[in-house]
């Protein structure tokens, strides 16, 4: 569904990416791992148009996305969820959902997509009336997957959505997640929470430096040491030290 | 006590001007994140482009007042993507294009101010409008021409209100306000938000100028006055806050009025100064400072 090639992309002059690719199969979970400043983010933004790849090809659903802006690429079906702290605050929760089905023009799809969303976080129905800035973390982030459930994308892709949050209220919400796979939807997540993501996921990636390190079935990566390591940033050298 | 609330309505009515082009300059703050320094010349190119279709077209006030309206925010798009636009495109869009946006503001006031020289003329034009005979309140007699500012202002007012509340245009300005990287990953257009945000800024500015060219005449530096009284409305109200600039209107325009009662009329400019560094000392984020973008 999605299949990223040899991208490169950075900021300014700084190149982050140097030739990533992954791709990832209709219906299923794929998880993105790595630490910090290893090139996840940039990957995301890249794909969902904030900025623009310097080469290399993203695809998605048969049809080329790299450059176009990114409210286009909401329109064909690939929706970015973002951080739980980037919810609205001054809106309700009501008006951050509704925010997500801007390019949806129909208001009874809007009003179904709305269900469908209170459906998967009954907790946000009895909130929808109360600004966002006024909930905790996890429902924030219940917020942000609402709103990009509400364009009713083919694909989500998860920037962290385990971020600052306690391990129950993460479950919670991984599971969650796994529901709305289990109704169709495709997932890419990025995290850093490696064993939680790959309990979750089919299929995972290791980027380190740029560049996709290792990739491999989720039960497979789960089990090997380097995926362990690189999460961690260590490289050989202070293993064998540990060792 | 009369003659108090004689002043009080009268500098009611014009703080609405002051609070229409606030507006409008807190609306493209918060939106684009400028300091729109050409504000003033949108104010006075709305006046003469109203004169224009009053005099010229003869058209009844309404409809020029809404053809003017309309035609400067146009022009202002237009302003917004041939200029101001281009400054973005090194980078970072509006948010980090800073001091060199405040510079181009400048510049298009001059340019402005030059263009309608060379169109208009320096002569002060009259913009006569047989409004009819003045409204009687107790002992005041107000003249028509106040009652339609506040009429007109009050219905702008609600009617932006309302967009940005009830209509999904307005939530998309309000997520274009907050952050753009967001707004764009919701879906939104936010080229075309930005352009829409800064059209019905310049409208309202316009709104302002048609408002006040019966009461004064209408020529090329009136912007320069009103510009400097609608910052410290902002301010007063607090900056880029949408109520505040219409708290901070009323309050500068009642000021005045009763300073210009009591005091001096003479000093009549110096009073909106004296209520913004009063402000300034004891709250110096303004009356109604807020942290989130564009509430209304």
């Amino acid at each position: 569904m999605l299949e990223i090639r040899d991208l490169v992309a950075g900021y300014g002059t700084v190149q982050i990416l140097n030739g990533a690719s992954l791709k990832v199969d209709r219906g299923r979970i794929v998880a993105l791992l790595g630490g910090n400043g290893t090139g996840k983010s940039t990957l995301l933004k890249a794909v969902s148009g904030l900025i623009r790849p310097w080469s290399g090809s993203i695809t998605f659903d048969g049809a080329r996305i790299d450059g176009l802006r990114p409210d286009r690429i909401v329109r064909l079906g690939l929706v970015q969820v973002t951080q739980g702290k980037e919810a609205f605050p001054a809106m309700t929760v009501e008006e951050n959902l509704k925010l997500g089905a801007y390019v949806v023009r129909d208001r009874a799809a809007m009003a179904r997509n709305l269900e469908q969303v209170y459906s998967y976080f009954p907790v946000l129905k009895e909130k929808r009336n109360q600004l966002s800035g006024t909930l905790s973390g996890g429902q924030l982030q219940m917020v942000c997957i609402g709103r990009g459930l509400m364009s009713n994308p083919k694909m989500i892709m998860l920037d962290e959505p385990s971020a600052a949050l306690a391990p129950q209220v993460v479950l919670d919400i991984f599971r969650t997640i796994h529901r709305i796979t289990r109704d169709g939807m495709t997932v890419l997540m990025i995290e850093q929470n490696v064993r939680m993501a790959l309990l979750l996921a089919d299929y995972g990636y290791v980027i380190k430096d740029g560049v996709i390190h290792i990739e491999g079935p989720a039960e497979k990566l789960i089990h090997d040491d380097n995926v362990r390591l690189s999460y961690l940033g260590g490289t050989v050298a202070n293993r064998e030290a540990q060792l | 006590m009369g003659y108090f609330i004689d002043l009080v309505i009268v500098g009611l009515s014009v703080g609405m001007v002051y609070a229409l082009v606030a507006l409008g300059i807190s609306l493209i703050y918060s939106g684009l994140d400028i300091v729109h320094f050409a504000h003033g010349e949108i104010y006075m190119i709305g006046a003469f482009i109203g004169l224009v279709l009053f005099e010229k077209l003869a058209l009844p006030y309404v409809p020029t007042l809404l053809l003017a309206i309309t035609l400067t925010g146009l022009l202002g798009v237009l302003i917004e993507r041939l200029f101001y636009r281009r400054l973005t495109r090194a980078g970072g869009g509006y948010t980090v294009a800073g001091m060199g946006m405040i510079i181009a503001g400048f510049g298009m006031s001059i340019v402005l101010q030059n263009v309608a020289f060379l169109i208009w003329g320096a002569k002060p034009l009259p913009f006569p409008v047989p409004f009819g005979m003045p409204v009687e309140i107790g002992n005041l007699a107000l003249p028509m021409s106040y009652v339609w500012i506040v009429v007109v202002a009050v219905a702008l007012m609600l009617g932006l209100h309302v967009v940005l509340r009830k209509t999904m245009l307005g939530l998309a300005m309000r997520a274009v306000a907050h952050n753009k990287d967001i707004a764009f990953l919701s879906g939104v257009n936010v080229p075309l938000m930005i352009s829409v945000i800064f059209g019905i800024g310049c409208a309202l500015g316009a709104a302002a100028g048609v408002l006040i060219g019966p009461i004064n005449y209408v020529q090329v530096l009136m912007g320069i006055g009103v510009l400097i009284k609608a910052f410290a409305a902002a301010v007063v109200g607090g900056f880029g806050s949408l109520p505040g600039a219409i708290v901070g209107g009323l309050l500068v325009g009642v000021f005045e009025s009763l300073g210009a009662g009591y005091v001096s009329g003479t000093y009549k400019d110096v009073y909106a100064f004296i209520l913004l560094v009063v402000v300034l000392m004891v709250k110096p984020s303004g009356i109604l400072g807020v942290e989130a973008k564009m509430k209304a």
